[in-house]
C-alpha cells in the first residue's frame, strides 16, 4: 500500500488513522467488522484488536468511529491534516 | 401526522439515560406514543398500529444505535433521529458518569427535546435548487466481479471519499458516487446539513445512514450551504436509484473553487480509485 497517494501525496506521509482508547474499548469488534480496508487486526492477548495497517485507512473517513458504542476510536484534527497535506503538496510542487 | 418515539433503553450508559429522558419528555410535550425497544423486539405486533399511523422519531444513546437498528429491521420510516453522544460532544460539556441523571444530563435532555419540538413545528426548508443540471448520459464503467460502478464521463469531479461535485455559475451540486451507494446498500436516512452553514473542503456536509453504515458526506468543495434535496430527505431511495441525478444531496455556493479544484479528481482518475477500493474489499 506504500505506493498509494491521496491528492498526489504519498499516503504514508499523511497521519490519518484511528487510535483506539483501550480504557474504553470493549473489543466488540464492530469497527473491524465494518472496515472494508483491513485497518484493524484481531490479536491474541490483552489487546484483542490493534490498528495494524494505518495507511490502509481512507484519508478523512471516520466511519468506523461511528460504529463504536463506547466511543473508543478517535481521529486527528481534520483542519490540521488538510493543512499538512497542502504543505506537502507545496513541497512536492504538485499542480 | 402523529408521532411515535423509539429510543434506547437507557440502561447501559449515561448517554442512554439521556435518550430515555428525552423520550419521556418529548412524549409528554407532544402527546406522542412511546415505543419500548425491548417490547418492540419481543412482540412487534404490539406497535403495528402506532408504526403504521405515526411518523417515527428515533433517539439513540450511543453509536451502537440499537434503536436505529430496530427501526431498520422493521423497515419503519424515520422522520428524525437524535444521537445523544453527538449532542454531548456538541454541547462541549462532559456528561455525568452515573445512570441517574444529574443536572447536566437533565439540562441536555431538555435542550434536545426543545430542538426536536421546534424542528417538528418548523421543519427545515430545503431551498429551491440553485443550479439546473441535466442528468448525465455517458458513463465510464468500472467492473469488479458481478458489480458495475458507473462514473459520468464529463462535468463531475470527485474527492477520494466518493463524493462528487458538479459546478455551474458558482454553485456546486454535491452527491455520492454510484460505487458508494452500492457499498452502503439501501440508504434509509439523510441527515442534511443546516442551511447557510459554512463548510470547508473535506469538512462534513451531513451524513447518510443505511443498515450497513453511517456515511459522513465529506465536502468536495468549500463554501456556504444554499440548498439540500428535500425529495431525498422524504425518500432516501432516490440516492440508490439515481445517485448522479435525482439523488443529489446538497448545493454549496463556492468560496474558493480554483483551490478546491486542485484537490479533486477527474472521472478517469476517480475510476482508478474505485478499481483500487473494489479490489481491496
Amino acid at each position: 500500500m506504500a505506493e498509494t497517494t491521496f491528492t498526489g501525496v504519498p499516503r504514508d506521509q499523511i497521519p490519518w488513522f484511528p487510535t483506539i482508547d483501550y480504557d474504553k474499548c470493549t473489543f466488540c469488534m464492530e469497527c473491524d467488522t465494518f472496515c472494508p480496508h483491513r485497518v484493524f487486526e484481531r490479536r491474541e492477548g490483552a489487546r484483542k484488536l490493534v490498528v495494524a495497517n494505518p495507511t490502509n485507512c481512507v484519508v478523512f473517513c471516520r466511519a468506523c468511529s461511528k460504529t463504536c458504542g463506547p466511543d473508543a476510536i478517535s481521529f486527528p484534527s481534520k483542519p490540521e491534516t488538510i493543512a499538512r497535506i497542502k504543505q506537502i503538496r507545496e513541497g512536492l510542487a504538485i499542480k | 401526522m402523529k408521532h411515535a418515539i423509539l429510543s434506547c433503553t437507557g440502561l447501559d450508559k449515561p448517554e442512554g439515560s439521556v435518550a430515555r429522558e428525552v423520550t419521556i419528555r418529548f412524549a409528554d410535550a407532544t402527546g406522542s406514543e412511546i415505543i419500548c425497544p425491548v417490547l418492540l423486539n419481543r412482540a412487534p405486533a404490539r406497535y403495528k398500529k402506532a408504526l403504521s399511523e405515526s411518523s417515527l422519531i428515533v433517539v439513540d444513546g450511543c453509536s451502537t444505535r440499537c434503536a436505529t437498528k430496530l427501526a431498520t429491521q422493521l423497515e419503519a420510516k424515520v422522520e428524525r433521529k437524535v444521537l445523544v453522544s453527538d449532542a454531548v460532544k456538541a454541547s462541549g460539556q462532559p456528561l455525568e458518569s452515573t445512570l441517574s441523571l444529574g443536572p447536566g444530563g437533565l439540562t441536555l435532555a431538555q435542550t434536545i427535546v426543545d430542538e426536536l419540538v421546534r424542528n417538528l413545528n418548523a421543519p427545515a426548508v430545503a431551498a429551491e435548487p440553485v443550479a439546473d443540471f441535466e442528468t448525465p448520459t455517458e458513463y465510464l464503467v468500472v467492473t469488479h466481479d458481478k458489480f458495475e460502478f458507473r462514473i459520468p464521463v464529463v462535468d463531475y469531479m470527485f474527492n477520494e471519499n466518493d463524493v462528487w461535485a458538479r459546478v455551474l455559475d458558482g454553485v456546486a451540486r454535491v452527491g455520492i458516487s454510484d460505487y458508494m451507494q452500492q457499498k452502503l446498500t439501501d440508504v434509509s436516512y439523510f441527515d442534511s446539513p443546516k442551511m447557510d452553514a459554512i463548510v470547508e473542503q473535506f469538512g462534513e456536509l451531513g451524513s447518510l445512514e443505511s443498515a450497513k453504515a453511517v456515511f459522513e458526506i465529506i465536502a468536495p468543495v468549500s463554501g456556504t450551504v444554499v440548498a439540500f434535496n428535500g425529495a431525498v430527505v422524504d425518500n432516501p431511495a432516490l440516492i440508490n436509484e439515481d445517485p448522479y441525478g435525482a439523488g443529489w444531496l446538497v448545493e454549496v455556493k463556492l468560496s474558493d473553487w480554483p483551490q478546491d479544484h486542485e484537490l479533486l479528481l477527474n472521472p478517469a482518475a476517480y475510476a482508478e480509485i474505485v478499481k483500487r477500493k473494489a479490489a481491496e474489499e
